[in-house]
């Protein structure tokens, strides 16, 4: 409450005229300058992260060195070497695919009104993961074949939930209930493949389920680069429509929103986003959960900004990956931290939404 | 000329259809209630009318075009409804809510206006809502959340505004008030209201007309003087009663007998 809401009166008609009009402004204006400042500020931390991702290690260097490095303002042959041939691809892996899971962790929840329907959880990534552990295992596949695999189980995931999902229009409930029967499926038969497989391709086949951006290769990062130029302006572009899409499909229809049209465009973008993350990078788990609700905690309420969700996303992966392989004894795969860290605040999560019985 | 009219309308969810071969039009300028037991179709025909249900048969016509002609947007320029179970994300203000209202006038890239926030502005003062810009919707009372949606609805900047069971969950005062609200945006801009209501009663008295369902079809419509009576309510809700005159309005009320 600020001094420019009057009080509440018996006779609200002696409401100076304009008041309201004014009142209003003053919010939007808070809200905006809020938003401004968060995303501003976030920027300015995952730019910072992605910088001191590359300063530290075994060979030290300075910020100026790495910055000039980076953007070829200097040539220094051993710098460019660190940076360029050995940092660099590491750091940039994950803040793209820090993005891509942040912006599509919070499309997910929005669209499917649940804090709950990360693609973690809904059988997406599990899509992926079976097939690229089918691949490792069967026909012993690496690189950027793996990558591709993974793409292609979680876009086949997302259809067949999408198909099973449908009747007269998908519901968020039926789609969060199909995806975790999905996922537990596919979890199953990846199980399964991990048995049957020798040594060598399961030791392989165990790191990629880690999950861990020090994997991606070339051609992977610039596949998943090139993929967040378009969607992710996409998904900022298409953030309007959600906002309205979160009030239910009775009053989106209402609002003139094609429900169907609108929803399956955002969550081909999320899935497609989310897909391309897993496959560069492994399944990295509870980035794409927390990252909407850390935004709305800095932007407001159900402000659902993806932009935001984004560098929240990249800002966790950039710190989970600093600290699984500079502040552990022993440098671990990116996902053992996002896990651990990720992992109590599901129970909590789980918690506390049960408690207010907004979970469903 | 009538706005809004259906044809022959046919609407159902499953194969049985709920409202079959119905005929309605809906009088401009006026407050209307749809009234019927449970489950004879009356939210149905509401969805129907709002185009949130596709007719098995027949068309909803719209300023002389049919409905299934015209973009979603353009419907929503002139057609504003609150449905029955509205849904908000956790934690949203009253201002972010209301302000959702006003997508239909806004573009791909086009900001906010001064005219949005002008019909916002008057939505939350026509719904008293104006001292809540900032409160989240979840630590709202009853009847103000029910206000706030309303005032969401308002803000579309409608003529026409239907409302499925707006007073369902609330307490007879509020029921009171929502209705009120409903008679003063009727008089102070016209606009033509359609509310599927429960209780006789107030709808009685705050409605100018009145159409009663039974079995997916209308049975009676008119004044309520004209509509309501002991041989129209035992047919339509199968309760013997005995219809009195309000002593307030003037209009008729029911009251159980035996």
């Amino acid at each position: 409450m600020t001094a420019m809401i009057t009080p509440v009166t018996e006779t609200p008609q002696v409401r100076e005229a304009g008041a309201t009009a004014r009142a209003l402004r003053a919010t939007r204006r808070r809200r905006a300058v809020r938003a401004l400042t968060a995303t501003t500020g976030l920027t300015a931390v995952v730019i910072g992260l992605f910088v001191l991702t590359m300063m530290v290690g075994s060979f030290r260097l300075t910020a100026q060195e790495v910055v000039t490095s980076v953007l070829h303002l200097a040539d220094n042959p051993s710098v460019d070497f660190v940076v360029r041939g050995l940092r660099l691809p590491t750091a940039l892996s994950a803040l793209t695919v820090g993005l891509a899971l942040g912006s599509s962790g919070t499309v997910f929840q929005q669209l499917l009104r649940n804090p709950l329907a990360s693609p973690d959880f809904v059988g997406i990534t599990a899509g992926a993961s079976l097939a690229a552990v089918t691949g490792i295992v069967l026909f012993q596949v690496g690189g950027l074949a793996v990558c591709l695999l993974a793409l292609g189980g979680a876009i086949a995931a997302a259809l067949l939930m999408y198909v099973l999902a449908w009747r007269d229009g998908v519901s968020g409930y039926r789609f969060i209930l199909i995806g975790i029967g999905v996922a537990v499926f596919f979890e199953g038969i990846t199980g399964y493949m991990l048995t049957r497989a020798e040594l060598f391709e399961a030791r392989q086949a165990m790191h990629w389920l880690t999950g861990s951006v020090g994997q991606a290769s070339d051609a992977e990062l610039k596949l998943l680069s090139a993929a967040l130029v378009v969607l992710l302006p996409l998904a900022v572009l298409l953030s309007r429509r959600l906002r309205v899409l979160e009030l239910g499909d009775d009053s989106a229809r209402a609002l003139g929103a094609r429900v169907e049209r609108t929803r399956a465009l955002l969550l081909g973008t999320a899935v497609l986003l989310v897909a391309l993350a897993v496959a560069v990078a492994g399944p990295i788990v509870f980035v794409a959960l927390v990252a909407g609700p850390i935004a709305n905690r800095l932007l407001g309420p159900a402000t659902g900004g993806i932009a935001a969700a984004a560098l929240v996303g990249a800002a966790l992966l950039l710190s989970a990956d600093l600290i699984a392989v500079h502040l552990l004894p022993t440098p671990l795969p990116t996902g053992v931290v996002t896990g651990a860290v990720g992992a109590p605040y599901l129970l909590w999560l789980l918690a506390t939404t049960n408690r207010q019985g907004a979970g469903g | 000329m009538t706005r809004l009219r259906a044809e022959g309308l046919t609407l159902g969810y499953d194969a049985q259809p709920i409202v079959r071969d119905l005929d309605v039009t809906v009088l401009d300028g006026k407050v209307t209630a749809i009234v019927g037991a449970n489950a004879c179709g009356k939210s149905t025909l509401l969805r129907g009318l709002a185009r949130l249900l596709r007719p098995r048969a027949g068309t909803v016509v719209l300023d002389g075009r049919a409905m299934a002609e015209l973009s979603t947007l353009e419907v929503a320029k002139v057609l504003g409804l609150l449905p029955q179970a509205p849904v908000a994300p956790d934690g949203i203000t009253v201002a972010d809510l209301v302000s959702r209202g006003r997508y239909p006038h806004q573009g791909w890239f086009r900001t906010w206006t001064d005219r949005d926030h002008d019909a916002v502005a008057r939505a939350l003062d026509a719904t008293d809502t104006a001292d809540l810009v900032d409160r989240p919707l979840r630590q709202l009372s009853g009847g103000q959340r029910q206000r706030v949606w309303v005032a969401m609805a308002l803000a579309q900047d409608t003529d026409l505004l239907l409302l499925d069971e707006p007073t369902t969950f609330l307490d007879i005062n509020h029921q009171v008030e929502l209705l009120r609200l409903l008679r003063k945006l009727n008089g102070e801009s016209g606009k033509t209201i359609v509310a599927v209501l429960h209780d006789i009663n107030l709808a009685s008295r705050y409605c100018d007309h009145i159409i009663a369902m039974a079995g997916g079809a209308i049975v009676a419509e008119g004044s309520p003087a004209e509509v309501i009576t002991a041989e129209l309510i035992a047919k339509v809700f199968g309760l013997e009663c005995v219809v009195l005159t309000d002593p307030v309005a003037g209009t008729p009320i029911i009251v159980p007998a035996g």
